[in-house]
């Protein structure tokens, strides 16, 4: 005896292929409903249908709906119904997906990283041309205030006054715009720049407290979206966590026997990149064993970590420090 | 001139579907009319469905009109775009369908945005190896089956997803990226001799160098 179920109807087959007992869903069929039936069926569990039939036929063998040979084909009208469903409900799970914090945080620290880009290349841009239009005088110096120096000026003739200089070019009306214009760019870059981080920073502490009090949000926020979310962090050995970010040396170790990076993202810690080169790799270690907690305790519920467990863990940095300067 | 059905031909050294879409390109693809019908350039360099019908030998590559059709990694949806053209027609008047599975939720709004413009197509979020989560969307085994997901483990994601789901006498198609595997140099005849040991019937490989370079094309029989 065999049953079969789909999202219209289940039956019960005899080994002769006979139909036994049928069951056809008698609700309303909405497109709403249809979509709630598609959806348990698509994460594995059963209709009312077959539920009901497997208790008249408890003997009965589960199969398959696709493989049976028998199974009635979709009229017209289900057909129809199938596809419009179908798209409400890839909508719906396309919803679910985007709002997972692992999604947002991963559009911040992306978006983070392009405005952090963007602001230094056109930044660069503006020094070498400020660079090649004042010859005697030391722009890159002035490197970080010039955007804003040439906002506040009126003209190219305030601008320059303001630099002592023996040798200026020449600059037109429309080239001088051009150049406001590109300040403009790096302003703007810089505000959405501080913009995204708090976010990203408030977004962090609270779905990552334990791992952005220990390594601070920005590195918390940048190591979640390498493991591609939070449930796959917590489930990393630590060994990996210490070198997320340094996947092109650690594939050319794998592939080229090159010597392994002894640290990835979390290397923009001051307990490691502030540390003696001989220390790092220790510290390096033992951070991303403490990270690898930190993680579980944000991803399971545990009790977030507070200046007490991190102040722990400096203490341990503090050791193997002086450890490996007393050698 | 080449016709592999009365909506999908070769002219010269191109590929074109019959549009079920009157004076829409999906993708900037060059249209022209002939009489009533308006044809659409099949593009072989982005999709490789298309490549394959090109440099192919053998028949028996595209799905039959009106048949249902499974598509493991959609992408974006440019070929399927062109299979719809093929199985479904205009306003699905063929009464095929095409269940478009990816990963990907990025690719799938692509293909919501084509199915409400061509009915027949089925958008279904979902790992190609999570095999449940694509079932409740199909009512039988399927006659034509095409993967091309690169990922590693391509060759037993298509094994299993054929065994489910590919009729007996059914297309099966895997589009076989070398890159994707541990061991690229081998892999495609390491693929070959999987997929004969699992019971199928290999037609044809086609070889995509020129416009897919790496890939090539396993056409089985089950």
């Amino acid at each position: 005896m065999e049953l079969v179920w789909d999202w219209r109807l289940a039956r019960v087959y005899d080994a002769q292929c006979n139909i036994i007992d049928e069951c056809v869903w008698d609700g309303t069929r909405s497109i709403a409903a249809t979509v709630k039936r598609l959806k348990n069926l698509k994460s594995g569990q059963m209709t009312d249908e077959a539920r009901v039939l497997q208790e008249r036929f408890p003997e009965a063998n589960r199969v398959h709906h696709t493989s049976f040979k028998n199974w009635p084909v979709l009229d017209t009208y289900e057909a129809e119904l199938l596809q419009k469903s179908s798209l409400i409900l890839a909508e719906q799970e396309i919803l679910e997906v985007s709002s997972a914090p692992d999604f947002r945080l991963e559009h911040l620290v992306r978006a983070l990283d392009v405005s952090r880009t963007t602001a230094n290349n056109v930044e660069s841009q503006l020094v070498d041309w400020i660079t090649l239009l004042l010859p005697s005088t030391d722009v890159d110096q002035h490197r970080s205030s010039l955007a804003a120096t040439i906002l506040d000026s009126d003209d190219w003739d305030q601008f320059v006054s303001q630099f002592e200089q023996v040798n200026v070019a020449a600059v037109q009306s429309g080239e001088w715009n051009s150049i406001r214009s590109l300040s403009e760019q790096i302003g703007n870059a810089n505000s959405a720049v501080i913009t995204i981080e708090n976010t990203l920073q408030e977004l962090a502490n609270s779905y990552l407290p334990s791992l952005s009090i220990l390594l601070g949000p920005a590195i918390a926020a940048q190591l979640c979206v390498a493991a591609h979310g939070r449930d796959r962090l917590a489930r990393l050995p630590a060994s990996t966590i210490q070198v997320l970010g340094a996947e092109k040396s650690f594939f050319s170790h794998l592939n080229q026997g090159t010597k392994p990076p002894k640290h990835g993202y979390i290397f923009q810690h001051t307990w490691i990149s502030r540390s003696p080169k001989s220390t790092r790799g220790s510290i390096a270690r033992m951070l991303s064993s403490k990270a690898a907690i930190a993680a579980r305790v944000d991803c399971f519920g545990g009790r977030p970590w507070g200046a007490k467990e991190r102040s722990e863990v400096e203490k341990k940095v503090g050791e193997i420090r002086a450890r490996k300067k007393g050698r | 001139m080449n016709s592999f059905s009365n909506r999908v031909k070769i002219e010269g050294r191109t590929l074109w579907s019959r549009n079920a879409l009157r004076g829409v390109s999906l993708r900037g693809e060059r249209l022209k009319r002939q009489g009533r019908i308006e044809w659409r350039q099949w593009n072989p360099f982005s999709s490789k469905i298309a490549a394959g019908l090109l440099k192919s030998q053998q028949p028996g590559i595209l799905p039959t009109i009106g048949s249902t059709c499974l598509y493991l990694g959609s992408g974006h949806g440019t070929t399927i775009s062109h299979l719809h053209d093929q199985v479904c027609g205009s306003n699905n008047h063929s009464e095929g369908t095409i269940v478009a599975v990816d990963l990907s939720p990025r690719c799938i709004i692509d293909l919501i945005q084509l199915a409400e413009t061509r009915p027949g197509i089925i958008p279904v979020l979902a790992d190609c190896r999570d095999l449940v989560s694509i079932s409740p969307f199909l009512c039988s085994e399927v006659p034509w089956l095409f993967q091309d997901v690169s990922q590693s483990g391509q060759v037993d994601i298509f094994i299993q997803a054929c065994e489910r789901y590919l009729a007996s006498g059914g297309t099966g198609i895997l589009s076989l990226k070398s890159q994707s595997e541990r061991d690229a140099s081998v892999a495609f005849a390491n693929a070959e001799d999987v997929l004969i040991k699992a019971g199928f019937t290999l037609v044809e490989k086609i070889d995509l160098t020129g416009w897919e370079d790496k890939h090539m094309l396993f056409h089985v029989v089950k």
